[in-house]
């Protein structure tokens, strides 16, 4: 009866205890990882000829076309994601934006047949319909995310750095929930 | 005693015996039951009590409908689910079901006492009695009330479940997998688009189900669209809403018929499905009839019947009547019949009935009453008998029967197309509202379009009687129990919309949404209105269309992963060092970091203390971090922020002021210039985003020109602030690459070197009022970094301190917190700040505002310190504050405290207070009366700590 | 939850990408010193709420990250239009 009050135990697992895993986890056919170390950067121009002549590189043109690493995320923006140790030269007094945020995001990489399954749970986007080597800003839920389709079954994901822990758990919840 | 289990016949399968108990019985079913056939087959008549009255209640649908039968379901702790249809729950072993609103059992209902003084409860009885007085409602009337009138008991303690969500896209979208919807699907699905079929029952098939002869095409069908590699069906699934541009929100049950063994995962799934097209299959609602004793448990739906009859095999009753003024009431009394249920009688109130039926009808034996209505019914806890009257006038004759069967016409289920804005057309021949128009790629086909094939009939439920509407007890809304004279009493006190009809009675309010409801009562208040139907208004469907757990709305979001918790790369190491943590936007932060058995007064003293005297070391990471890049970028700045930046060299860092263009301070921080064009901004840690959005606002739509662009750097960067006297004699060893002496790297000073063997950016800042760095390094190594700063700093005798600690050395200061000194009203001036607004800039961001009338009125409240009389005691951030405490009540308030604290430096109470006209109140004593007493303070400058600043150059 | 066709990025994307910006075409003045108090109140506060044709602005945050004005009826919540930031006002359906 409602009378006798309303008891609500503690949550067997908080958010402050979530873990961001370093191993692989592998579940319903998806393989989630970290990916590698990468270089970042976020580049702006409103020219994209002048940024191509500021890194001595093409760049894609078309929002969410990639070419080598970098994706055209906005008319007058690319995000780089690179393997190296790459250093940019930063264009000084030219009208270009060469920043740093290597440090940022971190690349999770959602692999296998049911990956599709795994990110649309969270993402509202008709992922079946983003072409291998395109990447778009979206969300995941709440979350803010860069989908980067490297191949048929690999999807690249780069979240900001404190939100990787949420987002690595959630997918395994989604991991989960599919089998 | 009445229903039973007729010899063969049905869906379900009968060589699986289910177990299960209601209201503590052990019942059984057979496998595909639901626990309303499992129930009636044992002869169960008896479901509920109504809401209101507590009147005796039976079945009267067979699907979402059911407005009576409402069980609790209950798997254990925290797995009690409320208000469940009992036709719309599949039975399985175990399966514990108790019925609701009856106290203490359902047959022997003490509270149904409600029923005899029912003359008491007319429309509008709780607006009406429960006024006055006010004290009485909240300890007396509300208290009874939920006792009295209940839908079930909330669950009181977790939901152990987890529950699943996703995204889907589809071409086409089938709400209902009926004969219309199926066909629809097999359409959409041969064009090689992608289909979603989803239908809330246990199987596809909706009213073919009920059908035998359809049951071949049903398998052939079924079969085909499992195998097709483009359709998903999805059952047990209701869609609960259409919201638009065809985003169709439907929510699976997952495990819920499932016994708790074989319950395995996810309890429910939450689809959020964006469609092409929609089509809705949703098919339509037997209407009742409104008439004297409608609501005796046996009295119910001729679909019901049928349904009980052909999909599971069951009798409702051994004896019954039909009354009907609808085609399809003598079509399943032939189709109960042809199935050896026993048919007495058919009473229609229309004279002309279509030949064929009739004699179909003599032939199978059924005494027919063409032009007669059914007039009362005898029997409270069961029916035992229906008096009929030709045209419903006069005494009447007597029949036998332990189960009446209303078919009062049909209803479109039109919930989803009305979520939709789709508009509604009254169809005089259907005696119904069929869809019409809409702006969504949207069709609605089958029944729910008006288009069914079990002929026609009149339109309107009620029932001529012999008694006058006021007396009678024949119900429109079962659930709410609101009865005829209760809509005829509300068009009496003037009620002339349905909208204000429906919320004065409560006619279809209740959790079915008046599903069987609606309709009789809009024609109803149309009759006693004497204006048609359409005059009358409609009242709006709403989202969700069955009542919907809380648990398939929150999806994954649930528990730890409710939303997600952000930490810096340093947290981890504050966790191990014991530190109590606050949350501030989504980070948690450390707050102080007790050791011993310190209390948090206890230890913020320490670590306020130590850095006064040595050095004390902060995770100040969270701040959020702009990176402006480009040839104009001083310029851009110059026009976002109040002071002047175009002086500013490379080098060296100021303290930047936002105000909105309405001239109230909205964020502030300091930022450094790294180059010509570069520029590392910070932010305040809940207004990073906030802040970033209003720049880009501003460069993208009024000044596009500048050849500027502002990259989020808020996780690039962790922020170590190292404060204190010792804090160059910390860092000294660990910095490469920078001259960190007073001449060369003077206050608000930046510099890039290497720290540790990490790159750096050091900026040499001070919210302490102490000589202080903040050590940028990239993220990745910030937790080595401070491991490393941390290690030196023992030398020193250094503390970690949290932000409880960063508050109150700030305050000492004077320095403010955006959103804790400032509420967006507080213009720089306001705040003291006077100073940061560059006099001499043609423009920025809120400067016009800056001299509006109200703006440069006297008066306004200004920032200032207050200093407690009593020199311990501290005030309540967010006390009131007044001039005079002895003046009457309600007092006028001038102002109130903004920051308090107890300052271990000083000895004693600091405050800071936003005052009216504060400045010009200097010395003077105010008073903040709190509970029991009042506290009087002194006004002073809001700056308690060496003013000179003379500690800032260590 | 609605679709929204951002001209930026030519495609029509979930609302949740989106953030709302306020009714569209109201520029800050060029010199915000030459308004008098009662004009610098109509700039500030005072907004058309019109029931139906309602030009506003909306950013594409958590996609392209541009602004862009959209033609949306305030009362069906249909988008006539959209286009980008500093191309003209669409006056009229179709225009
Ligand atoms: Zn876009």
């Amino acid at each position: 009866m409602a009378e006798t009050g309303v008891e609500i135990a503690e949550i067997a697992v908080s958010a402050a205890e979530l873990k961001l895993g370093t191993e692989p986890v592998e579940c319903a056919g998806v393989r989630l990882s970290r990916a590698e170390g990468k270089v970042r950067y976020s580049l702006r121009a409103r020219d994209p000829a002048v940024l191509e002549g500021v890194l001595g590189r093409q760049v894609p043109k078309k929002i969410g076309d990639t070419d080598a690493g970098i994706a055209c995320l906005g008319p007058d923006e690319w995000y780089v994601v690179l393997p190296d140790n790459f250093d940019l030269p930063r264009g000084e007094g030219l009208p270009v934006s060469v920043v740093d945020v290597s440090s940022r995001a971190l690349g999770l990489v959602l692999e296998g047949p049911g990956a599709l399954t795994v990110l649309s749970s969270g993402c509202p986007l008709d992922l079946a319909k983003l072409g291998v080597g395109r990447a778009t800003r979206t969300v995941f839920e709440t979350v803010e995310v860069v989908i980067w389709r490297q191949a048929e079954d690999r999807w690249h994901v780069e979240v900001w750095r404190s939100f990787a822990t949420w987002l690595w758990n959630a997918f395994i919840a989604a991991m989960h929930a599919a089998k | 005693m009445s229903g039973f289990r007729l010899a063969d016949g049905g869906r379900v399968d009968r060589r699986t015996k289910r177990n299960f108990s209601f209201d503590g019985k052990a019942q059984w079913g057979y496998a595909g039951d639901s626990l309303a056939s499992a129930l009636l087959a044992q002869g169960q008549m008896l479901f509920g009590r109504s809401f209101k009255y507590h009147r005796p209640r039976g079945i009267l649908g067979a699907g979402v409908e059911e407005p009576n039968a409402l069980v609790t379901v209950d798997r254990g702790p925290g797995r009690m689910t409320p208000n469940l249809r009992a036709p719309s729950v599949p039975i399985y072993d175990g399966l514990v079901a108790t019925s609701q609103n009856r106290f203490p059992t359902l047959k022997t209902d003490l509270i149904a006492v409600n029923n005899m003084l029912s003359a008491f409860f007319p429309a509008g009885f709780y607006n009406k009695t429960f006024m006055w007085p006010r004290a009485a409602w909240e300890k007396v009337y509300e208290p009874i009330i939920r006792r009295l009138a209940g839908l079930g008991d909330s669950p009181t303690t977790r939901d152990p479940d987890h529950y699943d969500a996703t995204y889907a896209h589809c071409e086409t979208l089938v709400v209902g997998a009926g004969p219309a919807g199926i066909a629809a699907a097999l359409e959409a699905a041969a064009n090689g688009g992608r289909v979603i079929l989803i239908d809330e029952q246990e199987e596809i098939g909706g009213g073919a189900l009920a059908d035998p002869a359809q049951w071949a095409w049903l398998a052939e069908a079924s079969a085909k669209l499992s195998a097709m590699d483009n359709v998903t069906v999805l059952v047990r699934t209701t869609a609960i809403g259409h919201y638009h541009q065809n985003f169709v929100v439907a929510a699976e049950r997952l495990s819920d018929h499932l016994s708790l063994a074989d319950a395995e995962g996810p309890r429910e799934k939450l689809w959020r499905i964006r469609a092409g097209e929609v089509v809705l299959a949703m098919g339509a609602i037997e209407r009742p009839l409104v008439f004297e004793g409608n609501d005796v448990p046996g009295v119910m739906l001729a679909s019901a019947a049928r349904t009980f009859a052909l999909r599971y095999g069951v009798a409702v009753g051994r004896k019954l009547v039909v009354m009907a003024v609808h085609d399809s009431g003598w079509r399943d009394a032939l189709a109960l019949h042809k199935v050896g249920v026993n048919i007495a009688a058919i009473v229609d109130l229309r004279r002309e009935i279509a030949p064929e039926l009739v004699e179909a009808a003599r032939n199978a034996g059924i005494a027919c009453y063409p032009g007669y209505a059914v007039t009362s019914v005898t029997g409270s806890l069961a029916v035992k008998g229906v008096t009929i009257a030709l045209a419903g006038v006069g005494k009447g004759e007597k029949l036998e029967c332990d189960a009446v069967l209303m078919a009062g016409g049909w209803t479109p289920t039109v919930h989803l197309w009305s979520h939709a804005k789709g508009t509604l057309r009254w169809d005089e021949s259907l005696g119904a509202y069929v869809p019409d128009k809409t702006h969504e790629n949207l069709r609605c086909v089958g029944a729910c379009a008006g288009a069914w094939d079990f002929g026609s009939g009149l339109a309107g439920g009620l029932l001529p009687a012999p008694k006058p509407l006021h007396e009678s007890k024949a119900f429109v809304d079962f659930q709410n129990d609101v009865k005829a004279r209760d809509i005829g009493l509300a068009v009496q006190e003037g009620f002339r919309s349905i909208e204000h009809i429906k919320r004065y009675t409560t006619n279809g309010m209740a959790t079915d949404q008046g599903k069987t409801s609606n309709l009789n009562g809009l024609q109803i208040a149309s009759g006693v209105l004497h204006r048609p139907v359409t005059e009358i208004g409609l009242t709006t469907f709403r989202p969700p269309y069955t009542p919907q757990s809380f648990g398939a709305m929150l999806g994954h979001h649930k528990e730890a992963l409710f939303q997600p918790l952000r930490k810096s790369v340093i947290d981890d190491w504050a966790a191990d060092q014991g530190a109590v943590y606050e949350n501030v936007a989504q980070w948690r932060r450390a707050r102080y970091f007790p050791q011993g058995s310190e209390d948090m007064d206890a230890a913020v003293a320490r670590e306020c203390r130590t850095v006064r005297s040595s050095v004390g070391i902060f995770d100040a990471s969270t701040l959020g971090k702009i990176e402006v890049v480009g040839p104009d970028a001083a310029e851009f700045l110059n026009r976002m922020y109040t002071n002047p930046w175009k002086s500013l060299e490379p080098g060296r860092c100021r303290y930047g002021l936002l105000l909105g263009e309405h001239g109230f301070i909205i964020d502030d921080g300091v930022s450094a210039r790294l180059a010509p064009d570069r520029f590392h901004l910070t932010t305040t840690t809940g207004g990073a985003a906030r802040v970033l959005n209003m720049m880009e606002d501003y460069l993208q739509t009024e000044w596009s020109d500048l050849d500027v662009w502002l990259t989020s750097t808020t996780e690039q960067w962790a922020v170590i602030a190292v404060q204190g006297p010792k804090a160059r004699e910390v860092i000294a060893p660990l910095v490469e690459g920078i001259d960190l002496s007073g001449q060369a790297f003077p206050h608000r000073a930046v510099r890039e070197g290497q720290i540790w063997g990490v790159e750096t950016r050091l900026f040499r800042v001070s919210f302490t009022g102490e000589l202080g760095f903040e050590v940028n390094v990239p993220a990745q190594h910030g937790r080595m970094v401070w491991e490393a700063i941390w290690a030196e700093g023992q030398k020193h005798g250094a503390a970690a301190y949290g932000t409880e600690t960063m508050h109150v050395l700030r305050a000492e200061k004077g320095f403010i917190i955006v959103g804790q000194d400032t509420d967006g009203t507080v213009t720089p001036d306001d705040a003291g700040l006077g100073w940061a607004v560059g006099k001499k800039k043609p423009d920025f961001v809120g400067k016009r505002s800056l001299s509006r009338p109200d703006i440069v009125a006297a008066g306004r409240k200004q920032l200032v310190g207050l200093l407690t009389h009593d020199p311990q005691a501290v005030l309540e951030e967010g006390a009131q504050i007044v001039a005079d405490p002895n003046q009457p009540v309600p007092m006028t308030m001038i102002g109130h405290v903004t920051s308090s604290y107890h300052s271990a430096t000083l000895g004693r109470s600091i405050a800071m207070a936003l005052v009216a006209g504060g400045r010009d109140r200097m010395g003077e004593t105010l008073h903040i009366p709190m509970p029991g007493s009042t506290i009087s303070a002194k006004v002073v400058m809001p700056m308690f700590y060496d003013a000179e600043g003379s500690r800032l150059n260590g | 939850m609605l679709l929204i066709h951002c001209p930026y990025c030519e495609e029509a994307r979930p609302e949740v990408e989106f953030v709302y910006g306020g009714e569209a075409h109201i520029a800050r003045p060029l010199d915000p010193s030459t308004y008098s108090d009662e004009q610098w109140e109509e700039f500030l506060y005072i907004r058309s709420n019109p029931r139906g044709r309602h030009h506003e602005r909306w950013r594409h945050s958590h996609g392209c990250g541009r602004f862009f004005n959209a033609v949306r009826d305030t009362v069906t919540d249909v988008f006539e239009t959209t286009y980008k930031a500093g191309e003209a006002k669409v006056k009229e359906l179709g225009k």
